[in-house]
């Protein structure tokens, strides 16, 4: 079984939710990460369009009051096992938009964040750094699956 | 008694040529290996590395290991058969399916009637499940759907029928996929027939449409409705679908060189096994891999318009000049 866990992290899926960036991070993570340059298909990794078959998902952005029901209606439709991951200084502090009356952040006050990707916005290198930090992680979590046996949900928190 | 025991061979044959060869695990096989060789000449053509050739292995195992959510408001029966409505429909194409050279097809069953109305299904199992899971965007994918199917199965009718009528050389229609490999292999390949250029022509734009590849990937668009049909599955239930998608694009492949380039090589099973990989390949990477590479996305009325126009007019030219020659 441990041999089709290290299978299954070669499949990363991605995700992105939005969570009132000022897209710099999203234009960052839809181009720059994904171009000849960078690709990290080679990792196996595909962005999805549907929550439902992601493996791992960034947020980006602050978590403004309009958005926060709805990120995190999101979030909770992506099936277990997950790895969240913050891309962008906003997540982890808010950012430039620090302080202000509809910042509901940081993130990891509502969602189990994973891994923090800094940076305004994070380089290239450094959000695919992230993601295979995320493959090691997501691989942990699958063999801790498996020796606990049983309870899913409770296991991966 | 001797006549049980001939029956039980055929039935024994029947499920060999179902489960193992050419349907079932030889399909899958060899559909999950064009769908990575179809990601990784993509990624060679935008001068990407691209995933390994084995990827589309590795997601099934992926999926087959992730939860599977059901939503609140689904039609739960329909939401849970339409996958494997698709999957079987598909599997039983390609115990069908005749591999020149090796494996002649059923030839009292394997009807070009009966792929006309098996292909479909996978389509038919999106629509249910567009219709049963309950979300907008399903009911958006499955309405495109719809729309698209009934544009591209026209001239899919058309070919079969100008072949049909070809073959069967005025002695009335020949459907049988056996007997028309049968007749290439005496009479020379009808890919290099005047009168059906046109319909393989007609043929190479339907198999985009009905694989659902861009610039026809209208019912699944991911970033307008986010996958549409497929948004609300997960796990197993999802790799199912990817499955039969994997063994369509043999079937529909491997349609295509039946009807037009059965020619076979001198050797063994083995090579006209790779032969057949091979003009696989080349057939999916022509209408799929480069169209694929170098075109955005059609409006649903602009494919409709499309298939209307250019892929039934050339196949309607091929059944004009076969009539003519009758």
């Amino acid at each position: 079984m441990g041999f089709l866990s290290k299978i299954a992290v070669r499949s990363p899926w991605l995700y992105r939710i939005n969570a009132g960036s000022c897209n710099g991070c999203d234009v960052e993570l839809a181009t720059t990460a994904f171009i000849p340059r960078f690709d990290v298909e080679r990792l196996g990794c595909k962005y999805c369009g549907s929550p439902r078959h992601a493996d791992i998902v960034f947020i980006t952005g602050p978590l403004t009051l309009r958005v926060k029901d709805q990120a995190l209606r999101v979030w909770n439709e992506i099936p277990e096992p997950k790895i969240t991951i913050a891309v962008g200084v906003c997540p982890v502090s808010g950012g430039v938009f620090r302080g202000g009356h509809s910042i509901e952040g940081p993130v990891d006050r509502y969602i189990p964040v994973d891994i923090n990707v800094p940076g305004c916005p994070p380089r290239p290198q450094a959000i695919m750094e992230g993601v295979i930090l995320a493959r090691e992680l997501w691989l942990r979590r699958l063999e801790k699956l498996e020796a606990g046996g049983g309870e899913r949900r409770a296991a991966l928190s | 008694m001797q006549e049980s025991g001939v029956y039980i061979t055929l039935a024994g044959w029947a499920i060999f040529h179902l489960l193992v060869f050419p349907g079932g695990l030889f399909a899958l096989g060899i559909g999950l290996f064009l769908k990575g060789a179809d990601r990784k000449l993509e990624a060679r053509l935008q001068r990407r590395v691209g995933p390994p050739l084995y990827q589309p292995f590795l997601d099934l195992i992926k999926l087959s290991g992730k939860e599977a959510m059901i939503p609140a408001s689904a039609q739960r029966l329909l939401f849970r058969i339409a996958p494997l409505l698709g999957f079987t429909g598909m599997a039983v194409c390609a115990a069908l399916l005749p591999v020149p050279g090796v494996y002649a097809g059923l030839p009292d069953m394997g009807d070009m009637l009966v792929y006309f109305y098996l292909l479909p299904l996978p389509a038919v199992a999106l629509i249910l499940a567009g219709s049963s899971s309950s979300s907008p965007f399903g009911a958006l994918g499955f309405s495109r759907e719809m729309t698209v199917m009934f544009a591209y199965e026209i001239p899919l009718l058309l070919v079969i029928l100008a072949v049909a009528l070809h073959v069967g050389g005025g002695r009335g229609a020949e459907f049988s996929l056996g007997r028309i490999v049968e007749h290439q292999l005496e009479h020379g390949q009808l890919g290099f027939n005047w009168e059906l250029i046109p319909a393989f022509l007609a043929y190479l734009f339907f198999l985009p449409g009905t694989m659902g590849v861009p610039p026809f990937d209208i019912p699944e668009a991911e970033t307008e409705i986010i996958e549409g049909p497929l948004l609300e599955y997960s796990g197993a239930a999802l790799a199912f679908f990817q499955m039969a998608g994997a063994i369509k694009t043999v079937v529909v492949l491997g349609f295509g060189v039946a009807l037009f380039f059965p020619g076979t090589l001198p050797g063994g099973p083995l090579v006209n096994i790779l032969w057949f990989l091979g003009k696989c390949l080349a057939l999916m990477f022509l209408t799929m891999t480069l169209v694929k590479a170098a075109t955005g996305r059609f409006r649903v009325d602009q494919a409709f318009a499309f298939y209307l126009r250019y892929p039934t007019a050339l196949a309607a030219v091929s059944l004009i000049l076969v009539l003519a020659r009758l």
